[in-house]
């Protein structure tokens, strides 16, 4: 346990001395903030366009905004967040191939599990981090400019999305436990996306599948319930485990 | 018992064979060079004693026990420098060997004191920048402090001096020499004078197979015989001896070279310089060197 302990130290160490902590933190409030000012300034926006609008014949008239206009923002923008830290973190194993760092800790006598676990825990506790930070300043000016939602609502459906985040860290663990490249992580973990949108245009499974998380607007809408997303949370995180597992298998074989 | 056993070691990459049916036994305590040709297969045998590569065939037995590929088990008996040290740039020495520590299962306060110790030894001892300053020759001195941190059995040194300027290699050189009797160094390189001036045994790997095993004069010792040399006080004596006695190579006006030639050809060619008076300087065998059996060895 200390030597986990340790090493989870050192990632978190790395993560302020090169700076991407304070990236992520701050990207991350800046789309916490995004998400209510692009809905408290849209009116306006829609005001000055009117005239030239009019031009175009689209008449605009009593334009009003909500607390769902700033979630749909919110649900807009994560995705976003998701790709930024995604790109950020591909090459958290990658890296230390390339530059040979890990031949030290390993022959210190590190297990291998170690560090695939270290890294998975650092971004986990990363994302966790910056999601509900951006959560966290989006739901207090919601707050201060509109009025209280649903909370229970609220949180289901950025959790759905949190655990997407997860899904996309232990991608990035299984393809790095593989390749070498950070190019090849991100193709590995974007393909996973990519198979997943093809696979949900067959309507039998569209709804088991992890894809399905990004309609979670719709718990704040009404238009579906939480139990209509159940299927896809237990799948989003069987495939966690699955992927993190490979990864630890993988690795192990792995010649450094 | 034996501190690194490798018995019947195979390798291949593809096609290549890079390892073939390798044996080697070091005992402890001693100071063992690895020598051989750049592309000989050093550092894959180094890899694969230290589980970071699979063994295609045979076993390694680190301090009695079988190392398993992709397992750390057996790396608590080592201390390794790699040819070109990798740090994490962004710590401090200290940080870095602080994490190696911890790493390793050492006591917090053991950590602090051996550090301490080996930066003191290593010479970075105020240094405290961050690694990404460093000089090739601190990062070699910091990766020495790393591999000895847990006080370790085994010493594996993957060509610690190949890149580095004279004083840098007497540096890392010394302090190898002054971990002898408390650990065992397995040492690789090409550069044949660091092995004449540190090592007790030596193994010369070429071509996948160790060609040589031995202690440095027991090594020295199987070579041909070096020839000797023959300097004259005037050309046209050189020139008279080198009709009269045939097989020389002239080295300049007044020098013969006698290659392969022992000490019953010198007497011979003695007594011929002394019946015709020819005047010389000196008459000398040349000295059995490492650099002479290597290239024989490898047959260049």
């Amino acid at each position: 346990m200390k030597t986990l302990i340790a090493f989870i130290k050192k990632e978190w160490l790395e993560l302020i001395r090169t700076g991407k902590l304070i990236l992520l933190i701050i990207i991350s409030i800046l789309f916490g903030i995004m998400n209510p000012l692009i809905a408290k300034i849209t009116p306006w926006m829609m005001e000055m366009l009117s005239s030239d609008l009019a031009d175009a014949g689209m008449i605009v008239s009593n334009f009003k905004v909500d607390v769902m206009t700033s979630w749909t923002q919110f649900y807009k923008n994560v995705p976003l967040l998701l790709i930024i830290f995604v790109i950020i973190m591909s090459t958290i194993l990658t890296i230390e191939y390339q530059k040979g760092t890990l031949i030290n800790i390993l022959t210190k006598g590190l297990q291998r599990w170690k560090v695939i676990i270290a890294k998975t825990i650092t971004m986990i506790g990363l994302w966790t981090m910056c999601y509900w930070l951006c959560f966290l300043v989006t739901y207090l000016y919601n707050i201060y400019f509109w009025s209280v939602h649903n909370v229970a609502d609220v949180l289901w459906g950025a959790s759905c999305i949190y655990i997407l985040g997860i899904l996309c860290i232990s991608f990035i663990m299984f393809a790095s436990s593989i390749f070498q490249d950070n190019y090849a992580v991100l193709g590995v973990t974007g393909g996973m996306f990519i198979l997943s949108y093809a696979l949900s245009m067959i309507p039998t499974i569209s709804k088991y599948l992890p894809t399905q998380l990004f309609n979670s607007m719709s718990i704040l809408t009404g238009t579906m319930q939480i139990d209509q997303f159940i299927g896809s949370i237990l799948i989003t995180i069987v495939l966690s485990f699955i992927a993190i597992i490979l990864s630890i298998l993988f690795f192990n074989k792995k010649a450094i | 018992m034996a501190m690194l056993e490798i018995s019947h070691l195979s390798k291949s990459f593809g096609q290549n064979k890079v390892i073939d049916d390798l044996n080697l036994s070091i005992s402890q305590h001693k100071i063992y060079g690895f020598i051989g040709q750049n592309g000989a297969g050093k550092t894959t045998t180094m890899k694969m004693i230290l589980g970071l590569l699979p063994i295609d065939h045979g076993d390694i037995y680190v301090n009695g026990k079988k190392v398993v590929y992709g397992q750390n088990e057996t790396n608590q008996y080592i201390g390794y420098l790699p040819d070109v040290p990798e740090f994490y740039g962004y710590m401090t020495p200290m940080e870095y060997l602080k994490l190696c520590g911890d790493i390793s299962g050492m006591k917090g306060s053991d950590i602090q004191e051996k550090s301490v110790e080996l930066l003191r030894l290593v010479g970075l001892e105020n240094v405290n920048k961050r690694i990404h300053g460093f000089s090739r020759g601190m990062k070699q001195r910091l990766g020495i402090a790393q591999a000895l941190l847990h006080n370790p059995e085994l010493l594996i040194c993957d060509e610690p001096t190949s890149a580095l300027d004279p004083v840098g290699r007497k540096e890392i050189l010394d302090i190898l020499q002054s971990v002898k009797g408390k650990t065992t160094v397995l040492f690789s390189t090409h550069i044949l004078s660091d092995v004449e001036r540190i090592c007790d045994e030596i193994a010369l790997l070429h071509e996948g197979k160790i060609k040589i095993q031995g202690t440095l004069e027991e090594v020295k010792s199987l070579q041909k015989s070096n020839g000797f040399e023959i300097d004259f006080l005037r050309s046209h004596d050189a020139d008279a001896m080198e009709k009269e006695y045939a097989g020389s190579q002239r080295l300049n006006a007044t020098r013969l070279y006698y290659p392969s030639q022992g000490e019953e050809e010198m007497l011979k060619a003695m007594n011929m310089i002394s019946q015709h008076h020819y005047r010389i300087q000196k008459i000398e065998m040349r000295e059995s060197t490492l650099e002479n059996l290597f290239m024989e060895v490898i047959g260049k």
